[in-house]
């Protein structure tokens, strides 16, 4: 809001008047908003939805409204693209980190990992299992599995598979799971986060999310917007660190919500003046310190308060731009999601591993192949 | 003179019409004609966001959601063509799941059960065997809600209406339940169904001195759905607890002190006066709860999200999951018209058998 009255104070030709949206129903009010031709100009996307909207035709690319100079030194996770244009830029993004203690590390004999040299398989593996057999922690890692959201499970554990060498959907062609959502390097993620629940190394179902600062759970997988209260929990024994790298170098999801321009909307130009906005520096550096949001570009980094080269959440700016790769670009994501979600769960709770991706991988390429690979649209 | 003609009895005919004539409008706006619309969609691939309309496909959704095969295996033979056994003893067989995809007969089908016939194993292939699972356990669910919520429900009511002290106040506290929203009740409950934290579990360490393991309520396929059915009868028996004390109420109090003159005991007058006497009540209740516990979503979203293992998705989630979050809107619809059709036919059938006892008992 503020950022709003500040562009609009900053020229008078243009002006940006909010509407608010209930985040529950965001997309669905955004669908019959378009639906109904009565969009706004401009709408906060959820950067996995960036493909579908573009595809349904709810946004217009961003080139020739926005300047290539302004989206150039934006992280590319933050700016959603498909079939090669631009359609969305974020001003923030998140990032998953491992949060524990420096003292518990020092008690299991565990090496503190760093970005260069991140904790292998192994490492990571035998930190879990002497955290269980020291007994202090019933379960020790929350993967914070108690949230059953498709958007969660896609956003924190598809980067884990990603790690181990598959992925959801084969990324050059986008239009077939087999073989990269059921092929080896799937089913040993799959076998690996199985054995988590049987070993009773994570819990399936947190009874809060609070495990960690009420000292249930000695490792978290969660994201940065945890990171106030964990400070506030552990003080300076806090650690933040990169999650383990599976055998494919270190993976964690990028894109967070990004502002797009609607078709509909009759004043482009100045929609896009009002990204490019948004997009400055200092106007980066001041969402980022108003939310806790990670800066998109290291120039925004350096003019916030946390973020840059020595602030308290380098590490996250620093997790974003090495390891941060967004998730797939393609009108099939709901149902990517979806799919690769209820599989998981189902590998959790005991299902065959290879069963379960198999599952997906049909579902998957069912639903893509029931769209002609969305080829029609991509190639106009 | 014809009856039309008579001012009086056209009038006659077309009040109702007239008086009924919101509600009716009601209904065609916002039940009939939406349901059409859904008839409609099954029939096509339509998504809820796509820049292409959607095309006729004819019966495809329906073959998809219906769709039944079978698969009969022979056991795994070594070199000797010995039957080849697992470590527990059992045949070995080859994985279903990698024959229904390989197989061209079986493309699209997946396992939904199996079993052993003799040296065979059959496995029961479905197209869409979420679907079907979740159909069972939305019989399942009403088969063990219906029951014991009506029964607590007629307990309450017979406590209350008891002419105990304070009896206002236990109505209101038996009521409150229903009032509260779904969701809450359900975030609350899943609290107390916690495997290592909850009330239920500690209770029952401790009353078993620590000899009861921790059940992990939710967390299991053969308990999360039993966890749901406590959980739902508790937040529902409050509505049918007012409907039954109306019901019990009604019944004349003269009955029961002639009973008791009579000399009948508590058992009796129950049996003999105040079930016979609110045999319509009871009918109704039974009615009302059948179609609420059909309609079971809340509960399943917030406390399991359909697992574990989908041991506790119904039909309604599935519509849900499928039409608006996969955003295949059509197939959604063809769940729920599907789901409508069945049910029509289980009232249909119910209600034939009303009729038929009504006739046999004047």
């Amino acid at each position: 809001m503020v950022l709003i009255d500040r562009f609009n104070a900053s020229q008078s030709k243009w002006r940006v008047v909010a509407q608010s949206l209930p985040q529950g129903g965001y997309n669905q009010s955004i669908v019959a908003a378009s639906l109904a031709g009565r969009m706004q100009c401009l709408i906060a996307v959820d950067s996995p939805m960036v493909a579908s909207f573009a595809w349904a035709g709810h946004l217009r690319p961003l080139d020739g409204y926005v300047s290539g100079g302004a989206l150039a030194p934006i992280s590319p996770a933050a700016l959603g693209r498909y079939a090669g244009k631009t359609y969305a830029a974020g001003q923030f993004d998140a990032a998953l980190a491992i949060f524990t203690k420096r003292s518990i590390l020092a008690r299991m004999h565990t090496r503190v990992p760093t970005l260069d040299r991140p904790w292998s398989l192994a490492e990571f593996q035998t930190l879990l299992d002497r955290l269980k057999a020291d007994g202090e922690y019933r379960y020790p890692l929350d993967l914070a599995t108690r949230d059953d959201k498709a958007s969660w499970w896609t956003y924190a554990f598809s980067p884990m598979l990603q790690s181990f060498g598959g992925d959801l959907v084969d990324r050059q062609s986008m239009t077939n799971a087999e073989g990269t959502l059921n092929g080896p390097a799937a089913r040993r993620f799959g076998a690996w986060f199985q054995a988590l629940f049987v070993k009773g190394l994570v819990s399936r179902q947190e009874p809060d999310e609070n495990a960690f600062v009420k000292g249930r759970a000695a490792v978290v997988y969660t994201g940065d917007w945890w990171a106030p209260e964990y400070r506030k929990y552990a003080g300076d024994d806090l650690l933040i660190l990169p999650p383990p790298d599976f055998g494919q170098g270190v993976v964690i999801g990028g894109g967070s919500w990004q502002w797009g321009i609607s078709k509909a909307c009759p004043h482009p130009d100045g929609a896009g003046q009002f990204i490019e906005f948004l997009l400055q520096p200092r106007q980066i550096a001041a969402m980022s310190d108003a939310s806790g949001g990670i800066p998109v570009t290291e120039a925004g980094a350096e003019a916030s308060r946390d973020f840059g080269k020595t602030g308290k959440s380098r590490i996250f700016f620093e997790l974003m731009r090495r390891f941060a790769k967004g998730r797939p670009a393609t009108p099939a994501f709901a149902v990517i999601s979806n799919a690769f979600t209820f599989a998981m769960r189902d590998v959790m709770d005991g299902k065959n591993v290879e069963d379960a991706l198999d599952d997906a991988t049909d579902d998957i390429d069912g639903a893509i192949a029931d769209h002609h690979g969305y080829a029609a649209v991509r190639n106009r | 003179m014809n009856a039309s003609g008579d001012p009086r009895a056209r009038r006659r005919r077309i009040t109702p019409w007239l008086f009924g004539a919101p509600a009716l409008f009601g209904l065609a706006l916002f039940l009939v004609l939406p349901f059409l619309m859904a008839l409609i969609l099954t029939f096509t691939d339509q998504r809820l966001v796509s820049p292409e309309p959607g095309a006729v496909i004819g019966l495809r959704n329906y073959e998809r959601l219906l769709s039944i095969s079978a698969l009969v295996q022979t056991p795994e033979r070594d070199a000797a063509g010995r039957v080849a056994h697992g470590y527990s003893g059992e045949p070995l067989y080859a994985r279903a799941r990698a024959i229904t995809r390989t197989v061209h007969a079986y493309r699209g089908y997946h396992p939904l059960t199996d079993f052993r016939l003799g040296e065979r194993r059959v496995t029961v292939l479905a197209k869409d065997p979420a679907f079907l699972r979740a159909l069972g356990n939305t019989f399942v669910f009403a088969l063990l809600v219906v029951p014991l919520q009506c029964s607590m429900a007629l307990g309450l009511a017979l406590l209350v209406n008891a002419g105990l002290k304070a009896q206002t106040i236990f109505r209101a506290i038996y009521f409150s339940p229903v009032v509260m929203s779904m969701v809450i009740v359900s975030v609350v409950w899943a609290f107390l169904f916690d495997k290592d934290l909850g009330l239920f579990n500690q209770a029952l360490k401790a009353v078993s001195f620590g000899l009861i393991k921790p059940i992990d309520w939710l967390g299991n396929p053969s308990t999360a759905m039993p966890a749901i059915v406590i959980m739902s009868a508790w937040q529902g028996a409050g509505f049918q607890m007012l409907i039954l004390l109306a019901g019990l109420q009604g019944i004349s109090q003269e009955l029961y002190d002639a009973a008791r003159i009579d000399g009948a005991g508590a058992w009796q007058r129950f049996w003999h006066i105040t079930v016979p006497g609110m045999r319509q009540t009871i009918g109704f209740v039974l009615i009302v709860t059948t179609i609420a516990a059909l309609g079971l979503f809340a509960q399943v979203d917030v406390m399991t999200g359909g697992g574990p293992r989908g041991a506790t998705a119904t039909v309604m989630f599935e519509a849900v999951q499928r039409g608006v979050r996969e955003e295949n809107i059509a197939y959604g619809a063809t769940i729920a018209v599907v789901y409508f059709g069945l049910i029509t036919i289980l009232i249909l059938l119910q209600q034939a058998l009303q009729r038929r006892r009504a006739k046999a008992t004047p």
